[in-house]
């Protein structure tokens, strides 16, 4: 038994991220993380404090939701509409989050993938600024390039497809 | 590409560089051919999901944008052609636009083909959220599509069309991807032939040359 569980634990990420999860997969600032989420009680996406920091760097502090420098607070009185505790796992709702943000949110509820974009003050920081927003993308041999890299010349930013 | 080589290899001493972006979900394996044909000297990037669409509101190739050297945006996003190959179908004379940005690389902020403050209060605009979500759907359907969910990315791909319907990258993307009558009832001709003429990318806005008067 105690090896059968072992087992199930290391093969599904959902059952090593918490019991009674499900397998999920978040999509955050383009990268596609898989997590363990809870079940379907839910329409949100409630995920363990650790995916949350594994799938988007945020992470839960008494000051509020944080990655890097910022951190956005939980609005007063609202706690429970973001944090759950249930036996021994914390879980945070990043649908919540996203709505908080004003983050466009896709979803695949068949694959149970979740998409979520950018906040519209980041996505909408140039239309003020006149500062191109920057990118980091690889070349054709996978070697990444930021467009900042090329700060101090003229750069014509050009797109086209193969199709 | 020939041309942007040609006009690279003209401009590039004067600090001037193209990076070029292939919106292409196929990665390498789809947008990889075309570079090692033309072997161009300038700096190109393969982006699977379309973020240049998105950071820059992008609605179709080929689309350009100018940057200067503080990182500011001179021009925002325009059609931009390097030649005449097409000018049959969208009838748009390339000259004009080379001759700007000539002018542009030689002059900066001189120039008259940068964009004033004013010109560019009008023009830029925050984006839509319909758009926004567009976004997330396309790179929703192109993940699904990579992990050989071909069939559910469909419905994300139509989901991201229908709230960007000025996007022609989501459409054309979606419709190289398998069999656009089958997935999408339609094709690209068709779907141009519904314009009756109107333009399916970012407009250009060069300023006018002045006309001698009599």
């Amino acid at each position: 038994m105690v090896r059968f569980l072992l087992a199930a634990i290391l093969l599904c990420p959902a059952a090593r991220a918490a019991p009674g999860a499900e397998r999920r997969v978040v999509i955050y600032d383009g990268a596609a993380t898989a997590v363990g989420a809870a079940g379907d009680e839910s329409k949100d996406l409630w995920l363990t404090l650790a995916d949350l920091t594994a799938a988007t760097r945020f992470t839960l502090k008494p000051e509020g939701v944080c990655r890097d420098e910022q951190c956005f607070p939980i609005p007063a009185g609202r706690a429970k509409e973001f944090v759950a505790q249930r036996g021994e796992v914390t879980w945070f709702n990043l649908s919540e989050f996203g709505r908080l943000l004003q983050q466009p949110v896709a979803h695949d509820a068949k694959h149970g993938v979740w998409c979520f974009g950018p906040r519209p003050s980041v996505q909408n920081a140039h239309v003020a600024s006149r500062v191109a927003p920057d990118f980091t993308l690889p070349d054709l041999k996978g070697k990444d390039h930021k467009l900042s890299d090329f700060r101090g010349k003229k750069v014509l930013l050009l797109t086209w497809a193969s199709w | 590409m020939p041309v942007w080589q040609t006009l690279y290899g003209e401009l590039k001493k004067n600090n001037f560089e193209i990076v070029s972006v292939a919106q292409d979900t196929g990665g390498a394996k789809a947008a990889g051919p075309w570079v090692e044909k033309a072997k161009p000297g300038y700096t190109v990037l393969i982006d699977t999901q379309h973020e240049v669409t998105r950071l820059f509101d992008m609605v179709n190739v080929p689309t350009a944008v100018w940057i200067d050297e503080k990182g500011r945006i001179a021009r925002p996003n325009e059609v931009a052609y390097a030649d005449n190959r097409l000018k049959a179908l969208h009838g748009l004379d390339a000259e004009p636009y080379l001759k700007g940005l000539r002018d542009w690389v030689a002059n900066g902020d001189r120039s008259p083909f940068v964009l004033s403050d004013k010109e560019w209060k009008e023009r830029l605009k925050p984006q839509k959220s319909d758009h926004a979500l567009a976004a997330a759907e396309f790179i929703l359907a192109e993940y699904l599509h990579r992990a050989g969910n071909r069939a559910d990315a469909v419905a994300h791909y139509k989901e991201a069309q229908r709230l960007n319907p000025d996007s022609w990258n989501y459409k054309r993307q979606a419709w190289a991807l398998g069999d656009a009558e089958r997935d999408y009832g339609t094709n690209f001709f068709k779907e141009v032939q519904k314009l009756n003429g109107k333009p399916y990318y970012a407009p250009r806005t060069l300023p006018e040359p002045k006309e001698k008067k009599n």
